[in-house]
């Protein structure tokens, strides 16, 4: 085994040592333990980067069992274990570089601004970069599920950081509460993975999608429940889903993402590029040898995926807050990787959650950039012209922006491309229904591309609209250094996987394809064992694969420009008009975020509240009820008996006597002496 | 032999009437002292039993417990003197029926 796998848990005990360093001393600490988790995430990454030079320059992959709390003997096997594969190697790239990111900038977002509560938050900081870590290396569902937790808790307390004011504890709840609603599912899922496959290993021949395999092919046979084969698996696959919709903000679970918008803004960014919502999507690229078996449960995704696509794209037209435009485009996008897994696109999948990691840390910690400038004000009708006044925040910005709205050549328009790529030939391929799933996703490319330049115009171009926003708080170097590191990633990232190039030009270009299909194939988890278990067909329009390519990049990349352009002319000039109050009741609709909060808060209150309370009703009435009954008859019967206690010892003889004579008459009428 | 123009039934008979007199008293009488009298009146009827079995069997074992009863009668009357005065201490009388306070 490579010393480097020996190593591979510091990348995790790291930023655990810098939370726990944080939490204790952190008071007393440098920067108020900033330093520690910069170092502490540095040292992650450092390890990260390595590891994955030495896959790639050897193409050993590492799976191992650290600790077994119920060996398999039992029934079930529940371990800890690490597993480093293509996928796992490359998502501790991203998430410790974006942690690391972070990190830096809070120096500038939170210590330089005067902050409260300086310890907690990078305490916070450093438990939601471990267990981010934790859950890209494990090995089983049941640790995966452990660390999804933690995550969840860590967003929480990040969340909620300011919480002497109303809103954050109020929406770091609700983030609580959603993703847990999700959580829910999740954990019966595991238990059900548990109890039919009596492993939740991810890889090999003994994991869980291994053996699900041969029992769909009929050559084992598990526990069904009664269902069909397919029909539990389905089941199976759909309770885990619940989590993944839960933590990756897809409808209906996506309420909580925009109100999470009230903790800081690098939490921000940890949890939309790298940490929260990356795990969901993470997870079921992790567990794609499973869910690849499963048409139904496929179909369902890519459908969710691209109905939230569409749907998170329209709310974000019409809102005016910076955040809470990013917050809604941050749903839209896991929407295209839902997409694409969905759609069978793995590899598109994975390239989206790698780009998007990029750019979406870079907007965000640009916008906070913005936010500190602005003196903390968040409406972008308050700022205007800042691109004079901070030259490094806007062309970072920038390029993230046109990233994200997919403009040619930046790193978003190639793997947003490719998602719509891919589905868009599974769907001629024999899938109609997925032609549905591809039109809500390539109607949401105008949409993007609208509202990110809507938000670069208003917040960059025209006329400062307010005083702060004519002489803007400048920033240090600690804001200008990750903005300009995601910056220039975002300009290239695409070079990662470039396929329309490969298919012009026939250049071997298609890096991260040919990465992940290099997994070996012992352990079942690589790109081409996937694509080997689809049961997509490909299918081509046009003139073939090139003209197919052609047709769908030129369609992306028309949308994208007319959006872009359609938003540069409506909001350009000195003082662009609120064009969006045109739209009337749909406006309303859309800045109520189509009532979701409402009907989900009605179900609590109209529904689960009742409900509780007639199972309260029961629980008091009937059981208690039954229980207090015998215990009130014995208290009666007890308070009336104890009367004979008289206390007098003449009454005591006397019963005495009395019984042994009735005792005697008894035995005298049983005995037959009469 | 005197004894054999004295029947065994004789001594079951006083012994049966003692314990009835001893019985009385402690139904009737309110007095502790008379109590305590009675309850020796209740063991030595018992004493006479057994030393009318022991007798009649020929077996030395009933009038050893009659010794052990005697020693026995003799300890619970020290004790029950001393909860005569107690009750008496505390309730300026040595009535038993005034000695309720301990029950519920």
């Amino acid at each position: 085994m490579a010393l480097i796998y020996e190593l591979t848990p510091a990348i995790v005990f790291l930023p655990l040592a810098s939370f726990a360093l944080a939490l204790f001393f952190g008071r007393w600490m440098p920067k108020k333990g900033a330093v520690a988790g910069i170092l502490a995430t540095a040292g992650a990454l450092g390890l990260s980067v390595v590891t994955l030079g030495w896959l790639l320059l050897s193409g050993e992959v590492h799976d191992q069992t650290w600790y077994t709390l119920v060996d398999a003997e039992m029934g079930v096997d529940l371990a800890f274990g690490i597993l480093i594969d293509q996928l796992s190697a490359a998502m501790l790239v991203i998430v410790s570089l974006i942690a690391f990111l972070v990190h830096v900038f809070s120096l500038g977002y939170m210590n330089d601004e005067g902050e409260p509560g300086l310890p907690r938050y990078y305490a916070g900081l450093g438990l939601f970069t471990a267990s981010m870590l934790a859950f890209v290396m494990a090995d089983n569902l049941f640790m995966a599920f452990v660390f999804f937790e933690l995550v969840g808790l860590c967003s929480y307390l990040l969340i909620g950081h300011w919480f002497t004011e109303d809103a954050p504890p109020s929406a770091a709840k609700k983030a609580f509460l959603v993703t847990r609603f999700g959580d829910y599912f999740f954990l019966v899922g595991v238990v059900g993975v548990l109890v039919t496959f009596g492993t939740a290993g991810f890889a090999g021949s003994e994991g869980f999608p291994a053996l699900a395999e041969s029992a769909l092919a009929g050559e084992t046979s598990v526990n069904t429940f009664g269902l069909s084969t397919e029909g539990w698996f389905s089941v199976l696959g759909l309770l885990v889903l619940g989590g993944v919709l839960g933590k990756s903000a897809q409808f209906p679970f996506h309420t909580w993402l925009p109100d999470a918008m009230e903790g800081p803004t690098p939490v921000s960014a940890l949890i939309h590029a790298a940490t929260m919502v990356a795990a969901g999507v993470y997870l079921v690229a992790r567990m794609y040898g499973f869910y690849a078996l499963l048409p139904t449960v496929l179909g369902i995704i890519a459908f969710v995926g691209g109905f939230t696509a569409l749907f998170a794209a329209t709310m974000a037209v019409v809102k005016n807050e910076i955040k809470q435009v990013l917050a809604y485009s941050t749903i839209s996008q896991y929407g295209y990787m839902m997409l694409a897994l969905g759609a069978g696109g793995y590899v598109a999948a994975f390239f989206h959650l790698t780009t998007h990691a990029i750019f979406k840390a870079l907007l965000f910690l640009g916008a906070g950039s913005v936010i500190i400038a602005m003196h903390h004000e968040e409406d972008m009708w308050e700022m205007g012209g800042l691109k004079s006044e901070m030259r490094t925040t806007y062309l970072t910005f920038l390029a993230g922006s046109l990233a994200l709205a997919g403009i040619f050549p930046f790193s978003g328009f190639w793997s947003k491309d490719e998602v719509l790529f891919e589905t868009l030939v599974h769907a001629l391929g024999g899938s109609p229904l997925l032609f549905g799933a591809y039109a809500m996703g390539i109607t949401a490319v105008f949409l993007t591309g609208f509202y990110t330049i809507r938000m670069v115009m208003l917040t960059f171009h025209g006329d400062p609209r307010s005083e702060t926003a004519e002489d803007p708080h400048s920033v240090g170097w600690n804001v200008k250094f990750p903005l300009s590191v995601l910056g220039v990633l975002a300009v290239v990232a695409g070079a990662l996987n470039p396929v329309p190039i490969e298919m012009l030009t026939g250049a071997e270009v298609d890096f991260l394809h040919d990465y992940l299909y290099a997994t070996p194939e012992a352990l079942l988890t690589g790109a081409e064992h996937y694509s080997s278990l689809s049961s997509y067909g490909s299918g081509a329009i046009a003139g073939g694969e090139i003209g197919t390519m052609l047709v769908n990049a030129g369609l992306s990349f028309g949308l994208a420009v007319a959006g872009a352009g359609l938003a540069f002319g409506l909001y350009r000039g000195g003082s662009p008009a609120r064009h969006t109050e045109r739209l009337g009741r749909v406006q309303t609709l859309l800045m109520h975020n189509y009532y979701q909060d409402e009907y989900q808060v009605w179900l609590a209150e109209g529904f689960t509240v009742r409900l509780a309370a007639a199972a309260d009703t029961f629980d008091q009435g009937v059981i208690d009820g039954t229980v207090n009954a015998v215990s009130s008859v014995s208290r009666s019967a007890g308070a009336r008996i104890r009367q004979i206690q008289s206390g007098v010892v003449t009454n005591y003889a006397a019963l005495v006597v009395l019984s042994l004579l009735a005792l005697l008459v008894v035995f005298a009428i049983l005995g037959g002496w009469f | 032999m005197v004894l054999e123009t004295v029947p065994a039934e004789y001594y079951l008979v006083l012994s049966a009437a003692v314990f009835c007199i001893g019985l009385f008293g402690i139904l009737t009488r309110r007095n502790a002292l008379v109590f305590l009298m009675s309850v020796e009146l209740l063991l030595n009827a018992a004493n006479v039993n057994l030393v009318a079995f022991a007798f009649y069997w020929g077996n030395v074992t009933g009038q050893t417990f009659a010794l052990f009863v005697i020693a026995l009668a003799a300890a619970e009357v020290a004790v029950g003197i001393g909860i005569v005065l107690v009750v008496h201490r505390n309730f300026d009388d040595v009535d038993v029926t005034n000695a309720t306070t301990l029950k519920w």
